[in-house]
């Protein structure tokens, strides 16, 4: 855990700071020494772990830009983050963006969950503050938005995602599936669906099972015996009973990281036969802490997550420096599209005509094409009709010897994937 | 079902199209006992505290997650295996324990019931992140030698850690039962327990036996903690859920009753299990609350339990 | 107390009303959510604090209140100006039964506290699991900042129906305070059996008190619903959002008419300052911990509460100035 030291100045101007700033008035948007960005994520409650991941790689890209001569179009303008914390309740969504602007933020950015992540929004559209979003899955955030404009209830879109959507989600699952097993050479008859009952696992399995069934693949997935836990669990033993009463040939699982660390082993011990462990998407079957923790129970797992880029070298020399400041966590899904989302909000601050004017922002972020992402896109960084990245999308990885490594598409790939697994 | 749109209809749960054949039912139903074990061992040191002091502990699943993350201390730092430094997790919780009830619990032992709770909300906050600004947020496991093996009768398989972690729970149930009725400190605890005004007659020193017990009913759990942190992942926000299901435990296994807090844990352990089989397994809590709600209103006591609210 | 009185009157009818101009909007939202809290820790303390019957799961008649009010207003084109009051009324329902089932089967203290989570439990796992209303991924309201849709495109309409719900609920246990039904209800909490002995109808007034507490958090819910913009049942109907509603009550004194609103005037600023003190380091917790001994050093210090306190100390200062 980085650890900021309390040093009396920060003491001294919280304090004195914190009780004028509730009583002032919203701050006059004068020409700024440094844009202010606010960055709302869950850093404490249940959410902690990505969301001090998104935090992290927000501050190491905000480091990065000014180091590197900050909006050089405006100036040399540096950026100043300003952070939140929602502990995943989504009043504090709207809390903490309303505290942040008044404390002269410009645009926001967060917030990992979709609930904390749907209250900002209110808040972007009323206050007319640009709203980047860095990580939230539910399709209805942005979608609801363009509506209102489309519906006329709303003057100008300003809430932006670059991140995968449920459905995208699912739609390149279902394609990398489809391609992997036609590489493999197999067309498993049997692929059952296990997912945790939570926001992120129910949105994804939707996404999955919609894109299964416009597909029509040739490879079969148990549509009816899809077998979901509460999140979290306390025990998956019966779970896995029944995937092992449907006799699988590939498991499909959604997990988060807790009921990962129940759930891989239990396929272990109950003796469970299968092809392979291949997952539509989901956190828990790549961390470095999942690993340490379940060792070989992970290895030739696959899943479908938004991933960095490892080919450039930059994210590698990204990934040992976070790898420092983080006391020895992996950059990965969440810390990566939080850092690139820093990139693409000075590179539309570059490119923005005003930059008190919010709607200039807004003009600039919908003429995005960005390609200097770290993350793996499918192409150029833009906004479509409905505020998504449509070239936002995951990438199928592999743990192989201890380590997660992007095995599909081909483009993308560094090494070669492993299906089905080797017979221990 | 069309992207990102909600279905018109609700999906009433229904039984899994695999067939659900005897051999299912019976895992299910073997996994349920030995779980059981494991919760009950939550619940036993949950029923010690709130039956003699009539106290809601609802800092108690957190205090269950300090002692897992001292196991987990324990095994990466000193190499210990949680199956032996269960010991010094009780030890340690045990004086946690008597410090909060010394503390604070004996301070509000007279104040009106949600004044009680406030104290206990607190502390599970202090608690829960303390943990988390220790620890950090990320899951964490305890490997320990014993706990990768199975045994096998026939088609049914048996966890072997779970095994362990049940007969442990046994044997300190055991303990207990005999610290509480054989020895002259145990039975003043269950003099105060009882009838806390008619120990201080007979010149019991009340507060010490009330903190004795609270120490006590840390212990186990931390005991508790120890034994499961090889089977269970735990984070800071573990505690909650922890402690709703040793309520769930002691309310249906009879509050104050040792060999209900056992029973209990067991009865609800096997509910969740089997309402995994017939039922989607994400609802299988529903069958535990359910039972929870028909014990409250049709035997408050509980199975085993002896005193009426 | 007339001294009193008047302080309170200019805060209320003239301070308060005011403040949205004078300050940002940061601190509206802070007054709205303080006010919000109030309102819904009132609610509670009819049954929690004044009937003595401790209810540990209000969450659930927030949530049946919230997904009423939004489910009718994006299926069926409900304005949620009526649909509140469906919503109040099905949790209302919810509310009768959950008091029934306890009251009717003798159930008080730590039971019926129980009865309670498991009722709100109940309803998160039923909710996560019905895909009609969102499942676990909850149920999106779009924004669109129309007044018909208890939306608003200016933050401040949020600050004054907050203002105006906390007002009307505390004028609300005023009245009732002061009347018989205060007044059994107080017998009720004090000692049941005694109350029961002396010919109190208990069950009916424990079930009036149960009704109106759940009916008034329904309406809560359905102002949370547009406030908020998305229902998860995880946060909803979850237990920290019930132990959220009964803590301002608790800390600002149970039993009292301004307890809530006292304990929400210092619960939530302070924890706004703990947060906003350890946003920019990195720890992480550091502000939950320090809330967790705040309301600690409240019971030790505060055991009635802050208002009991309070007014004792104002008595003692007019009695030693008369």
């Amino acid at each position: 855990m980085t650890q900021h030291a309390l040093t009396r100045r920060t003491f001294l101007t919280t304090t004195v700071g914190g009780a004028a700033l509730v009583a002032a008035p919203r701050v006059l948007r004068a020409q700024p020494k440094s844009f202010k960005i606010a960055a709302v994520h869950p850093v404490t409650g249940p959410l902690a772990e990505p969301g001090q991941a998104c935090r992290l790689g927000a501050q190491l890209a905000v480091e990065a830009v000014n180091a590197a001569g900050g909006v050089k179009g405006k100036g040399g303008l540096q950026l100043e983050l300003l952070t939140g914390d929602t502990q995943s309740k989504p009043e504090n969504g709207r809390l903490e963006s309303e505290r942040l602007v008044n404390q002269g933020a410009q645009m926001l950015m967060g917030s990992f969950d979709s609930g904390s992540t749907a209250a900002m929004v209110s808040v972007a559209q009323q206050k007319r503050v640009p709203f980047l979003i860095d990580i939230a899955a539910a399709d209805p955030i942005t979608a609801n938005v363009a509506k209102a404009v489309k519906d006329g209830q709303q003057k100008l879109q300003y809430v932006y995602r670059n991140f995968p959507t449920g459905s995208s989600f699912g739609r390149k699952a279902v394609q990398y599936f489809t391609e992997i097993f036609a590489e493999a050479k197999l067309t498993p008859k049997r692929v059952v669906l296990m997912y945790c009952n939570d926001l992120f696992g129910v949105n994804q399995s939707r996404g999955f099972l919609a894109a299964y069934k416009a597909a029509k693949p040739a490879w079969t997935l148990l549509e009816d015996d899809v077998i979901p836990w509460p999140e979290p669990p306390s025990d998956l033993s019966t779970e896995v009973s029944k995937l092992k009463a449907l006799r699988p040939d590939v498991i499909a699982p959604i997990t988060r990281p807790a009921s990962a660390q129940l759930l891989l082993p239990e396929i272990r011990k109950q003796r469970v036969e299968y092809l392979g462990i291949v997952g539509p998407g989901s956190p828990g079957l790549y961390e470095a802490g999942q690993i340490a923790v379940l060792k070989d129970d992970l290895e030739y797992v696959m899943a479908s997550n938004p991933w960095p880029n490892f080919r450039n070298p930059k994210t590698q020399r990204l990934a040992e420096d976070y790898q420092k400041r983080s006391n020895g966590r992996l950059f990965d899904t969440n810390s990566g599209y939080s850092y690139d989302a820093i990139f693409i909000i000075a590179d539309v601050l570059e490119r923005a005509a005003k930059l008190d004017d919010p709607d200039a922002i807004v003009e600039a972020l919908q003429k995005t094409h960005y390609t200097g992402g770290l993350m793996q896109y499918g192409g150029p960084i833009h906004f479509n009709e409905v505020g998504d990245n449509p070239n936002a999308i995951p990438t199928m990885i592999q743990v192989l010897k201890s380590k997660p490594v992007a095995v599909w598409p081909k483009e993308a790939a560094l090494q070669k994937f492993v299906f089905p697994r080797p017979k221990a | 079902m069309a992207e990102g749109s909600r279905p018109a209809e609700v999906r009433v749960p229904a039984p899994q199209g695999l067939t659900i054949d005897a051999t299912l039912v019976a895992q299910g139903l073997l996994n349920g006992v030995l779980f059981g074990g494991v919760f009950s061992l939550m619940a036993v040191g949950l029923t010690l505290i709130f039956g003699v002091m009539r106290v809601v502990n609802f800092a108690h699943g957190d205090m269950m997650v300090w002692g897992m993350y001292l196991a987990w201390l324990m095994a990466t730092r000193a190499g210990l295996d949680p199956y032996l430094g269960f010991v010094v997790c009780a030890a340690a919780l045990f004086g946690l324990g008597f410090a909060v009830q010394r503390t604070l619990v004996q301070r509000i032992v007279d104040a009106p019931h949600e004044m009680q709770i406030l104290l206990m909300l607190g502390v599970a906050l202090v608690l829960e992140n303390t943990a988390l600004l220790v620890f950090g947020p990320e899951p964490q496991r305890v490997r320990s030698a014993l706990a990768q093996s199975t045994v096998w009768l026939g088609p049914l398989f048996v966890d072997v850690a779970r095994l362990i972690a049940f007969g442990v729970a046994a044997l300190l149930a055991v303990l207990l039962w005999l610290f509480l009725f054989r020895t002259d400190l145990g039975r003043s605890i269950r003099a105060a327990a009882d009838n806390a005004y008619g120990a201080l007659v007979i010149g019991t020193d009340v507060r010490r036996v009330y903190a004795v017990a609270f120490g006590v009913g840390a212990a186990c759990v931390g005991a508790a903690g120890a034994l499961v942190s090889p089977l269970l992942p735990f984070q800071p926000p573990t505690g909650l859920q922890l402690s709703v299901a040793s309520f769930n435990i002691v309310i249906i296994g009879g509050m104050g009753s040792l060999v209900g807090a056992f029973v209990g844990g067991v009865l609800v352990a096997v509910a969740e299990s089997l309402g995994a089989v017939f039922l989607r397994p994400s609802l299988k809590e529903l069958v535990s609350f359910s039972l929870l709600v028909l014990i409250l209103l049709f035997r408050p006591a509980g199975i085993f339990g002896r005193r009426a609210p | 107390m007339t001294r009193v009185a008047v302080v309170a009157a200019v805060i209320v009818l003239v301070a308060l009303p005011l403040a949205p101009s004078l300050f940002g909007s940061y601190a509206v939202t802070l007054f709205t959510l303080i006010f919000f809290y109030a309102f819904l820790g009132q609610a509670w303390n009819i049954v929690g604090g004044y009937a003595g019957q401790l209810s540990a799961g209000h969450a659930a008649f927030l949530g049946i209140g919230a997904y009423t009010a939004a489910v009718l207003s994006v299926e069926k084109g409900l304005t949620p100006w009526i649909g509140m009051f469906v919503g109040g009324a099905l949790a209302a329902l919810l509310g009768a039964l959950v008091g029934f089932l306890g009251f009717r089967f003798g159930l008080r203290g730590f039971y019926f506290v129980l009865l309670t989570v498991a009722f709100a439990e109940i309803c998160r796992i039923v909710a996560s699991n019905t895909e009609a209303i969102g499942g676990a991924v909850g149920y999106y309201i779009t924004f669109t900042g129309d007044p018909r849709q208890l939306q608003f495109q200016d933050a401040r309409a949020y600050y004054y129906l907050a203002l105006v719900l906390m007002l009307a609920v505390t004028a609300l246990v005023g009245v009732l305070e002061r009347g018989r039904f205060g007044v059994y209800l107080s017998a009720i909490r004090e000692d049941e059996s005694a109350s029961e002995a002396l010919g109190v109808d208990t069950f009916r007034y424990k079930m009036l008190a149960m009704v109106l507490s759940s009916f008034l958090t329904g309406i809560g819910g359905a102002f949370y619903a547009f406030y908020v913009f998305s229902l998860q049942p995880a946060s909803v109907f979850g237990i920290p959002l019930s132990v959220e509603i009964i803590i301002r009550a608790i800390v600002g004194g149970a039993g009292t008419v301004l307890g809530p609103i006292l304990g929400s005037f210092i619960l939530s600023p302070l924890a706004e300052l703990a947060r906003y003190y350890f946003a920019q380091s990195g720890w992480h917790g550091a502000h939950l911990v320090v809330y967790g001994l705040l309301l600690i050093a409240v019971v030790l210090f505060l055991p009635e509460g802050a208002y009991p306190r309070l007014a004792r100390l104002v008595r003692r200062r007019v009695a030693g100035a008369a």
